[in-house]
């Protein structure tokens, strides 16, 4: 079973994901509602994949995104993203992030990803 | 790449980005120097910064600079990957700071639109054979350097591969770009097509119907390259063959040409060159949120910034306004006035730059000059972070290298004679910078022997500088005179200082942006310069004045008050040269209208008023006809022709009024310096 994160600051969507991924094999360790927080969760429970929303208070995801690779470059981040954000998942990717997947997406889109980073 | 993409704003691009390095290089350096080893990040960053700059320059077709970089590459390639290498620290440090020197050179000429041809065969040679030295010391590496060349030419294979994205993958483009992004750890080269995948939208669509085509050049087998590709996220189809070189390189061909035309708009998106070892971000990457700014917009910027506070002065105090009362013009004014002050702020603002990088060469300046004259110096930066306008900064680098020259070279003692007088063997120059008010003050303070005044004195009588006794002249008067023409304290000309400018030097500089010098010193334990320099030198809150028909303006922050005298209250001295007390403190009356032989019908000082302005240490009462108020100006510099056929005492500029007059803004320093009487009775 895979530990995973989610850092996302709209509750709808940390409980969409989570419903998600209810029968799949990932155990949410922890949730963040902003950067700051996620890098600080990151360090306390080492998931070891995290789905990142890029657009968050206080640190953005791409921000959050660095200081964890930083820490742990072998972590997957797998960006959530939407249309017309092209630019920030492409510096998303610059930074390491493993892949991403663009809002609005379904379950199976979101579970090919996280497998396929896994993997 | 011919050269004919090698456009303008590549050229900055490229020397902006160069210069940076080798500055932070040089800092890199001198901070390990101290240390007396390089640690593991430092040769990281130093070869990074190498490759960066061989890179480059190679594109721009410097050959020179990238052969000289790629040795210099190599060089730090080598102890990075063999810790167990010796190397002469010292010699290889010289080296760097020699080739950044050399870069220096080069990217000041290609700034100015010269070709860098500067000779470098001699320091070529001196990096060559410190590579040979370091390489023939373990074979081992000898062996690793060979490798990483043969790899270069011989080993590689070629691989084409088309992918088709799911239906519903979406962002197609930048799943292709993510593809790309992540192979580069197993390629050496990847050229690909569609290739403007970022910045062209229709690519999308192209990308769903004909697929994502790209070829690699790599040293990985096919194994590893097609198990890469199969990974790929939401992947349909993929077609993958081995090529051959000739395959790759009309591949590579066909994508260049295409790849030409998009060049002059974005540069270097199709084709990515990596090596595995030094795939690095460059920070520019993740920096979105700054942008660089050609100068000249800026002062262009700023300059219109300057004419819309004069029209909007032209539009509110319109004379013919000024007599109504119009409530919505009132408040439609003050609107307009809180909106172009917050603009010019911000204009301000934006060409503010902090102190840092001028500060940060001075370690270079005190790291050469310790070590040629056998001292031990160190130089303590403080406020660093400090922002001054960058018209500024450009001006107060030279004078503040010779300060320092000088306190290094005359002003600390040898290491003997600071262990004589009991001092520490270590001298310390302190470099700082604070605000204060609208001016800067940038402090440098040394704990040498100081000032000797009588030295000074005789100096200066000698000269033919001062006729004034040594008792009359307070210990600043006499300190300033360093800061007078044709004034050397050392007899003998030093390799670093005192090469025909002087401190005098300095002192025109710093005042040519209108700042000021101030000289202090206590014998035996020191002395210090202070530099007053203004934030900003174009606009101004200026106290408008007149003087029969003319107007004049003086600068705010030198009014200390003002006030209608009184007949009795004025006294004259010997030399008839008027004065009024204030609160026991004497001070010399300078009347405009006699100053500038202006004819006015204001004679009688009860019926003017008097300003009282100060600037250094200095205070004077000009003497005018009315106030008529406060205003921010914006400073123009006096046309040339003025200066050229007649030089007016006591000028700092002009500016334009209100209602469309000129009006001359007084340089105040220059005033109380003229009435040239110490404020003590």
């Amino acid at each position: 079973m895979k530990k995973l994160m989610i850092v996302d600051d709209a509750a709808f969507m940390r409980v969409s994901i989570k419903r998600m991924l209810g029968d799949q094999d990932y155990e949410i360790v922890a949730e963040a509602e902003d950067g700051e927080q996620a890098v600080e969760l990151y360090k306390k429970y080492k998931p070891d994949v995290i789905t990142m929303d890029i657009t968050m208070p206080k640190m953005t995801g791409i921000e959050a995104l660095k200081a964890i690779k930083a820490i742990d470059k072998n972590v997957k981040v797998v960006m959530l993203s939407a249309m017309g954000q092209e630019f920030l998942i492409r510096e998303s990717v610059m930074n390491g992030a493993e892949s991403f997947v663009v809002k609005p997406f379904n379950k199976e889109k979101l579970v090919e990803v996280l497998n396929k980073v896994t993997g | 790449m011919s050269s004919s993409f090698i456009d303008e704003p590549m050229i900055e691009a490229f020397v902006y980005e160069t210069s940076q390095i080798t500055e932070n290089l040089e800092q890199l350096v001198i901070a390990n120097e101290k240390s007396g080893t390089f640690n593991e990040e430092a040769i990281n960053e130093i070869f990074r910064f190498m490759h960066t700059i061989k890179g480059s320059s190679a594109m721009m077709m410097f050959n020179e600079m990238s052969t000289l970089a790629h040795r210099l590459e190599d060089i730090f390639y080598i102890i990075r990957e063999d810790k167990t290498v010796q190397y002469d620290f010292t010699i290889l440090i010289d080296i760097i700071l020699e080739s950044m020197d050399y870069f220096k050179i080069e990217l000041m000429k290609i700034k100015e639109g010269d070709p860098p041809d500067g000779e470098n065969a001699t320091l070529l040679q001196k990096v060559t054979d410190y590579l040979e030295v370091i390489k023939t010391k373990d074979s081992c590496v000898k062996k690793i350097v060979e490798d990483k060349h043969q790899k270069k030419y011989n080993d590689y294979n070629y691989y084409k591969a088309r992918i088709w994205f799911k239906k519903d993958a979406e962002m197609e483009n930048i799943r292709a770009y993510t593809v790309i992004h992540n192979i580069t750890d197993l390629v050496e080269e990847v050229v690909y097509e569609p290739k403007d995948i970022i910045e062209n939208d229709n690519c999308v669509s192209m990308i769903q119907s004909k697929g994502f085509l790209l070829a690699v050049k790599t040293i990985e087998n096919e194994e590893v390259i097609k198990k890469y590709l199969e990974n790929t996220i939401f992947l349909e189809k993929l077609d993958f063959e081995t090529i051959d070189l000739n395959d790759y390189n009309s591949f590579d061909s066909i994508e260049k040409s295409i790849e030409m035309e998009n060049e002059v708009k974005i540069p270097k998106t199709a084709k990515i060159n990596v090596r595995k070892s030094e795939k690095q971000e460059s920070p520019i990457n993740s920096q979105q949120s700054i942008i660089s700014v050609q100068v000249d917009k800026l002062d262009k910027l700023m300059d219109m910034v300057g004419e819309l506070v004069i029209a909007e002065a032209m539009v509110t105090q319109n004379p013919e306004l000024t007599q109504l009362e119009i409530e919505s013009f009132e408040k439609a004014s003050r609107q307009l006035h809180k909106i172009t002050g917050e603009l010019q702020d911000m204009v301000m603002a934006i060409r503010m730059v902090p102190l840092s990088t001028t500060f940060m060469k001075m370690h270079r300046i005190v790291r050469d000059m310790t070590r040629r004259l056998g001292k031990d110096i160190e130089l303590v930066v403080l406020g660093e972070e400090t922002e001054v306008d960058k018209n500024i900064i450009e001006k107060i680098a030279d004078p503040l290298m010779h300060i320092i020259r000088n306190s290094i070279d005359h002003g600390i003692e040898d290491k003997e004679e600071r262990s004589k007088n009991g001092k520490s063997t270590q001298g310390i120059i302190r470099l700082e910078a604070k605000n204060s008010g609208s001016d800067v003050q940038i402090i440098i303070k040394d704990d040498g022997k100081g000032l000797d005044k009588k030295k000074l004195y005789d100096k200066a009588i000698k000269n033919g500088l001062i006729n004034s006794s040594f008792d009359e002249m307070s210990d600043r008067d006499i300190y300033n005179l360093i800061l007078q023409a044709g004034f050397s304290t050392k007899e003998e000309v030093t390799e670093f200082s005192g090469r025909g400018v002087g401190m005098d030097v300095v002192a025109k500089n710093i005042s040519s942006i209108g700042g000021t010098v101030i000289v202090d010193s206590i014998p035996k334990q020191g002395m210090s310069i202070i530099l007053k320099i203004p934030l900003t030198l174009a606009i101004i809150e200026g106290m408008n004045i007149k003087v029969g028909n003319s107007r004049f303006t003086l600068p705010i922050v030198n009014i200390k008050e003002s006030f209608r005298p009184k007949n009795k209250e004025i006294i004259k001295d010997t030399e008839g040269q008027e004065m009024i007390m204030v609160r026991g403190q004497c001070y010399p009356i300078i009347r405009l209208h006699q100053f500038y032989s202006i004819s006015t019908k204001i004679m009688e000082v009860e019926s003017g008023i008097l300003i009282m302005v100060e600037e250094g240490e200095q205070s004077c009462c000009v003497f005018a006809d009315e106030l008529l108020g406060q205003q921010q100006v914006v400073v123009k510099g006096l046309p040339e022709y003025i200066k050229k056929s007649k030089q007016i005492k006591g000028l700092g500029g002009c500016t334009l009024l209100g209602d469309g007059s000129i009006s001359l803004i007084l340089d105040v320093g220059e005033f109380s310096n003229l009435s040239n009487v110490s404020d003590k009775l």
